[in-house]
């Protein structure tokens, strides 16, 4: 029996889409199974940044209705043998298109057949939201170095012990950007961390890379090299149950032998 | 013996309902009582203010309304109070709510609003859009960078004490304060509270006798 996430944030545009992706193939590269699901209905983007948008034939809105079964909806990630699979999301219609009830039944006929459901929560508070928490046993709280995120996130934490789940609802602090680290205005890993009060999950670093390949319908994560990869496999990994310390985030410093090499250059 | 009787106290005048009577019988009573009342009372002009005395019961409003009805009928008769001996099991948890400490140590996010009846000892912390709101004080101990109000929705004899210097904004009654625009010392010793002239202002914990001698006694203060 296997484990439904919801991966959610409060304010939009944080990284839930980009890190369900990353975080759900991290996973399958580890050989679990791994179904995502999308729940941003109208606004759906799981496919588009998975590279999947034109295989998509169904919907869940479709399952929900009963239209069609739920493995005929299912699209299949090819690159990932029979180990990760999408349900999208409706694009003609809104997030009212759902109750909490048949997304509680979509979730809960997937789990036997998966180690790993993730569900891609809307950004905001409304029906999107409470659908996509009710089928989940867990939660992941994704957000950046930025007030306006964190306040979010607070609000968002405090819905969910409202109404706790299974297990406590996980941190992943996004976007972290190494050349602002120094300055003491940026909000660090720790500060978040203890101002929210929920474990932390992982951090990860901000990257150019990660909208180039999403863009290109690949994900970051399968680059081997990249820091940001290597933060979504350590989420990966501790999802597993592996204790893997934090990623250190070295700041370059700029030497005395830098300052003067610019020097030389500028002349 | 009869079930309605009037009765001069030195607040006014009192009908008593005896308790052991149904309602029918002290409406019937109280009408023949009335009406040899009336006639009595017709010269002098002046307005009788009475009190019911339902002594050990309570009335419901249907009851409470039929007397008022009958009253009503003599112009210079009006009911001011119905008093009982007894109170409702509801009425009672809330005068105990009202005089009791909630010991609290939670955390209230952004968003969340924490209700309280009575006087709160707080531990916990508020974040930022986070909001205490108590009937009664607000004794801090924990962080408080949300809002915090006491005395809500308007007594303004209610006091905030403890460190709140990293709080959006301090409430007492109707009163309240931005933080960020007058700025409150880093002190555990603050106390908020409504001046004379109703206006919000912050002393020390030493001077709490000359804030408010009525709390300082309560709370066991000697000098």
């Amino acid at each position: 029996m296997g484990k439904a996430i919801v991966i959610t944030s409060g304010k939009g545009g944080v990284g839930k889409t980009t890190s369900s992706a990353n975080i759900g193939i991290a996973l399958a590269m580890m050989g679990k199974r791994v179904c995502l699901i999308d729940l941003d209905i109208g606004l759906r983007n799981l496919d588009v940044v998975m590279g999947l948008d034109n295989r998509v034939m169904y919907d869940i809105v479709d399952v929900a209705t009963g239209r069609v079964k739920l493995v005929q909806a299912m699209v299949k990630d090819k690159r990932f043998d029979d180990l990760l699979y999408l349900l999208p999301a409706a694009q003609n219609t809104d997030k009212t298109a759902l109750n909490e009830e048949q997304v509680k039944s979509i979730v809960d006929e997937l789990k036997p057949d998966f180690d790993y459901v993730f569900i891609d929560c809307p950004a905001g508070i409304e029906q999107g939201f409470i659908n996509a928490v009710s089928g989940a046993d867990g939660a992941i709280v994704v957000t950046t170095p930025e007030i306006s995120a964190v306040r979010d996130a607070d609000r968002v934490i405090g819905l969910l012990e409202q109404h706790p789940l299974q297990e406590t609802p996980k941190l992943i602090i996004n976007r972290i950007r190494k050349s602002l680290m120094e300055d003491d205005n940026y909000m660090d890993v720790d500060e978040i961390t203890t101002h929210l009060g929920i474990d932390l999950l992982g951090i990860i670093l901000d990257d150019d890379k990660v909208i180039s390949t999403s863009n290109n319908g690949e994900s970051i994560v399968m680059n081997p090299d990249n820091p940001t990869a290597q933060g979504y496999r350590n989420v990966a990994r501790r999802l597993e149950g592996e204790t893997v310390p934090l990623m250190k985030i070295d700041v370059q410093k700029e030497s005395a032998w830098d300052k003067f090499k610019h020097l030389f250059k500028r002349n | 013996m009869q079930s309605v009787v009037l009765k001069g106290t030195k607040d006014g005048y009192e009908l008593i309902l005896k308790e052991t009577a149904s309602v029918r019988e002290i409406l019937v009573d109280l009408k023949q009582l009335l009406e040899g009342l009336g006639e009595e009372s017709e010269k002098g002009k002046d307005q009788l203010h009475l009190n019911v005395q339902m002594g050990n019961r309570l009335m419901s409003e249907d009851d409470k309304n039929d007397i008022i009805k009958l009253v009503d009928d003599y112009d210079n008769l009006v009911i001011d109070n119905f008093l009982s001996n007894v109170i409702t099991r509801e009425e009672s948890a809330k005068i105990m709510s009202e005089n009791n400490v909630e010991v609290m140590s939670r955390v209230i996010r952004n968003g969340q609003e924490v209700n309280v009846d009575g006087d709160v000892l707080f531990f916990g912390k508020i974040h930022e859009g986070g909001k205490l709101i108590a009937t009664g004080n607000v004794f801090n101990m924990g962080v408080i960078e949300g809002i915090v109000q006491a005395g809500c929705p308007d007594d303004e004899s209610k006091l905030i004490i403890g460190n709140l210097h990293t709080a959006q904004q301090v409430r007492v009654g109707e009163q309240y304060d931005i933080v960020a625009d007058r700025p409150i010392e880093d002190s555990e010793k603050t106390v908020v509270y409504v001046n004379d002239l109703h206006v919000l202002s912050y002393g020390k914990i030493k001077n709490l006798k000359e804030i408010n001698p009525k709390f300082f006694n309560r709370i066991g203060g000697i000098e």
